[in-house]
Formats: structure tokens, sequence, C-alpha cells
């Protein structure tokens, strides 16, 4: 299916679920709010014609510089094995307690991409088996890809220069 | 010695925890496994990541698009030439930007060496886990020279950042298209040496049929990508299903096998490697002339000889080497077939010189739930085998 038909099939078939569908550069991609998420995989899963069998990739963003609500995202891409086409949902999630659904009873791939979303976005997977860290230590403070987690700086016990280079930080944004 | 529907080992029995890595030889970098063993069988095996990592995907929302392309390399530290491209299509589909016929094929060329050189390390790797040490030394041999032909075109032998936006770092020198020339050449009667070594080898069969076996439903389910996948019984492979970089004027096949075991993979493996060298030879008759990146100087640095004659190139260079491009504000990802998988970047931009967000769809990364479970109710000494098998790279894992 092209992606024209398949945004078209999933506007007409989960009218009600989605906010919005657009072609975005040639890819199919759908918007949606998390709970409508669980629904929307499994139909998108089981249907005979769309056959997204195969999760590919789960993304955080932060919106928080670009001031648009809300402001976190989860970005699933999906395809098809044998019908060999993708599409790409997006769920906005509100920065008070941000939490989206797990789709990990659907697709045993998501548990990692998940936990991910949970240790470096601080988004709470309900429903997520093994929801801990992965990649960062247990014990770290904050969530490094979010964007008001500092690059440059780190909390430590001593640091000679952190004075001077936080107020680097803040004069000398990084020119854009 | 009874494992029960969910994987776990009864509790009546004395079970012992062991912990495979962080720094062990066979786990390919510092990846750790905590195996719940009772006797010699692996009850569970849990996954424990993070130990390399870097933070490159939050340094990329400080860095332009062309400092990215460096620390691309450091991901998949195997297949560098695959993780720029990769990077370089979605940074190019945003810009809305051709590649002339030239840079493609010289890209095809590089990443096709790539992956040749990657199997090798696998096999090299692989067949050193299981005991065959003889392999390791002949596929070092032959990556080598792939090395040497790396450093001739980019002047570095591993991370070599040659692909560019907007093409390829310099046109490819004389010397180059000798050696590329050279090697496949040679190369097929090579890989028959390593056949000769291990296909029929009665101990390799022994510790790789049967063992880490995977089916089509749980590969597909698990996210597995690339030869894992194809070992599998699941034809799919991007250069072939949805061709980029003009993948799609060569003629070559896609190996699968059924069984999905470690034999299998391993088949797939050195099948994908004859065919990459087949990649190469079309691709070494039919290289076109022209230039070897898009003119365009908003986007690709002017050359080098002209910027003393020249105002106007001077000003674009200088404007892109301080600034940068600006790319149209979007989101996109453009997944590519690299050796271990489905390799992509999720870019989204804001408008400006710098990516706002930047996000790898590793292969290694998603695989290794998969790997786990196949470890699960084997043996000990076949961990290192399925571990092998799946081929991960750290670097890409913990990013």
């Amino acid at each position: 299916m092209t992606s024209e038909e398949i945004v078209e099939k999933i506007k007409n078939d989960l009218g009600d679920d989605i906010l919005s569908v657009e072609i975005s550069l040639g890819d199919a991609v759908v918007h949606l709010l998390p709970p409508a998420l669980p629904k929307v995989c499994e139909f998108i899963k089981n249907d005979a014609d769309l056959d997204f069998d195969y999760l590919s990739n789960i993304s955080g963003v932060d919106y928080l510089d670009l001031d648009r609500e809300p402001r976190f995202e989860a970005v699933y891409e999906f395809h098809s094995m044998d019908k060999n086409h993708s599409v790409r949902l997006r769920v906005g999630i509100e920065e008070e307690n941000p939490s989206v659904p797990t789709i990990s009873h659907l697709w045993k791939s998501a548990d990692f991409p998940e936990r991910e979303l949970f240790d470096m976005f601080g988004m709470n997977v309900e429903g997520h088996p093994d929801l801990r860290r992965l990649i960062m230590p247990d014990d770290w403070e904050g969530h490094p890809l979010r964007r008001d987690y500092s690059l440059t700086t780190e909390d430590v016990a001593f640091s000679f220069n952190r004075d001077y280079k936080s107020e680097l930080v803040k004069s000398k944004p990084p020119t854009r | 010695m009874s494992i029960t529907e969910n994987g776990l080992l009864e509790r009546d029995k004395d079970t012992m925890t062991l912990n495979m890595g962080p720094s062990h030889p066979s786990t390919h970098g510092v990846f750790r496994a905590i195996l719940e063993m009772d006797g010699e069988l692996v009850g569970t095996a849990k996954p424990d990541i993070g130990y390399l990592h870097t933070g490159i995907e939050k340094t990329s929302e400080a860095k332009r698009y062309s400092h990215v392309i460096p620390m691309t390399d450091r991901l998949d530290y195997l297949n560098p030439p695959g993780n720029n491209l990769a990077f370089c299509l979605s940074t190019e589909k945003l810009l809305g930007i051709e590649i002339p016929d030239r840079s493609q094929y010289l890209r095809i060329i590089h990443c096709e060496l790539a992956r040749i050189a990657s199997h090798l390390v696998w096999l090299a790797t692989h067949a050193l886990d299981i005991g065959a040490m003889t392999v390791f030394l002949y596929c070092w041999r032959e990556r080598e020279e792939i090395l040497d032909l790396n450093e001739e075109i980019s002047g570095v032998r591993m991370m070599t950042s040659y692909i560019r936006v907007g093409g390829v770092a310099k046109d490819a020198t004389d010397e180059w298209l000798r050696g590329v020339r050279k090697f496949i050449e040679h190369f097929p009667a090579k890989i028959d040496e390593y056949e000769k070594l291990l296909t029929r080898n009665p101990i390799w069969l022994d510790r790789t049929e049967g063992v880490g076996v995977m089916s089509r439903e749980s590969a597909i389910n698990y996210g597995m990508s690339g030869p894992a996948l194809r070992a599998s019984g699941v034809d799919f492979d991007f250069r072939k299903k949805r061709p980029y970089s003009g993948y799609g004027n060569f003629e070559f096949n896609v190996p699968t096998r059924t069984q999905g075991d470690v034999y299998a993979r391993y088949l797939v493996r050195v099948e994908e490697m004859r065919e990459s060298r087949e990649i190469l030879v079309q691709a070494m008759r039919d290289l076109p002339g022209g230039y070897y990146k898009n003119p365009d100087s908003k986007v690709s640095l002017p050359d080098r000889d002209k910027l003393k004659s020249s105002m106007e190139v001077l000003i674009h260079h200088f404007k892109l080497a301080s600034e940068g491009f600006k790319v149209p504000k979007g989101e996109t990802y453009v997944p590519i077939e690299g050796p271990r998988g489905e390799v992509g970047f999720y870019i989204v931009s804001d408008g400006t010189a710098i990516p706002y967000r930047v996000k790898l769809r590793a292969p290694s990364f998603m695989a290794i739930p998969g790997m786990c479970k196949m470890m699960e109710g084997s043996f000990i000494a076949d961990v290192v085998a399925v571990i092998g098998s799946i081929d991960i790279v750290m670097g890409e894992v913990d990013r």
C-alpha cells in the first residue's frame, strides 16, 4: 500500500481514536494521544491489509525549546515484512506526569526502547513488565535527553571549574 | 533440570547466578548477561547494558550536521560508512537535494567494502569464540586489505567519515580503484578457504547446528533484523525492498535460510560476503564519471584549489565552515541495511544548523532481548556461540 492509502485506511477505520493524519516527506504519519495507542497498535498489527508486524523503533522527543504543546512525544516506526510498507505513529505526551501505555504485550521488541523512554525522558510506561533504567546507572538522578538537562556540567562532589562552566553555558548558548 | 513455562527454573532445584561479562572476551564488548544456571543449563538470561554509554545522541543536539558525522562512526565501529550513509540520507531527505551518480556509486563501493570487513570481523571472532583459531588470522589478513583501501581514500583506516551530506569527501584515486579491483578479483578464493575450514567441519556443525534457534514469528516479534532475521526465513533486505542510494541498479541475491539457528546465520553471512562482492564487481564496471558531490556550495564544501582564485568560493567556504547549512523544519527516518540489520536515524530539525534531536535505530540494541531469549534453555558453552552469531556491537547498543 502507498502512504496515501495507509493514512486513508487508518483515518476511515480509526477516525475517533486518532487526532490527524499527514504525509510527511512521503512517509505516512498518524498523530494520536496516549490512551488510544494500544487500540491503534492492535488494529494496525492485526488488520489484514495493513499487517504491521514489525516494530522498528521508538524515539522520544522533548519539544521544550520549540514551545510546542504537548511537551513530549514518543514516535513509533512500524514496518510490514510481507507488504513492505511503513507507518509512523506520533504520540503527544503531557508535561505533567508524562506517561504512555506499553505496547510490549504486542511486540516483544518494545521492551528495550520503552525502558529507554523511561530512562532518558522520565516517561512512565504504564503496564511495562520491567520498568527500570536501561542505559544510565540505577541511582542516576535526572533524565539526560530532556532539553533542560545540561550537556556540559554535571553535579559532582568537587569540581574546580563548575561555577565557571555554568556561567559559560548561560552566557553562550550554542550558535544556531 | 526442567524449565517452567515462563522460562524460570523450578525453585526446588539448586541454581547459581552467573555474571557473563561485562569484561569477557566473547561478549564482544562490555555486554553483561546475568545467567541463572542449573548445572550447565541456562534457566534465565537477563541483559544488562550501558557500560559504553557515551551520550552521542545528547552531544549531537549541540553540534552542526557535518560535525555529527564523525560521531556516527563511533556508534557501530565495525561499519562506520553505513552509519555515515544513514545519517546523510536522513539529512538529505530533509534538505531535498540530489546526489550525483558518481557519488552514489562511490558510497555503495565504500559501504559494501565495510560490510565485507564487518562480516570478516564477525567470522574471525565468532570462530575464535567457538574454538576455530585458524580462521581468525585468515579473516584479519583480508580485513587488513580493506582497511588499507579505507586509508587510501579517506586518510583513516577505520573511522572514515568519508560519506558526507551531499556526496562523498573526495574523489576516488587511481590507486584506490586498482586496489578495489585487485581485492574483488582474489576475494572469492579466500571465502572458499574459510568455508573449507568451517562449513562441513563436524566440530563446527556440532557447535552450531540446532543451537540458539529462533522461529520466523518470534524473530519478527523480537525485532531482529539483518542476517539474524533472514536466517529465520524472512526475506527482507532494505537494499532490495526499498532501494536507496541507487541499489536498484544492481543485481544481487538476498540469501535466506529457514532453520534459524547459529549455523543458518553463519551461512547467510558468508553468502552475503559473496553477494557484496558481486555488487562491487558491478559497481566497478559501471562506475560513472562526473563530479563526486552535489555542486551546490550551500551544502557541500567547494574544491580547495578554487579557494585562492574565486572570491565567491571563499565566501561559501567560510560560511559553510563557520555556520554550517540550515536544514528545513521537519522530521524524517530513512532505514538502510547495515551488516547487522536495519540502521536509521530519526532526525528532528527545527530549521537551524544544529539537529534538534538525533535518534539512532541500532540493530544490535533491538536484538539483545531476542538474543537473551535464545540463550535460555541452552548450555553455558552455547551462550558464547549465540552472542557471536548475533554479532552485537556495544558502541551502537549504549550509544
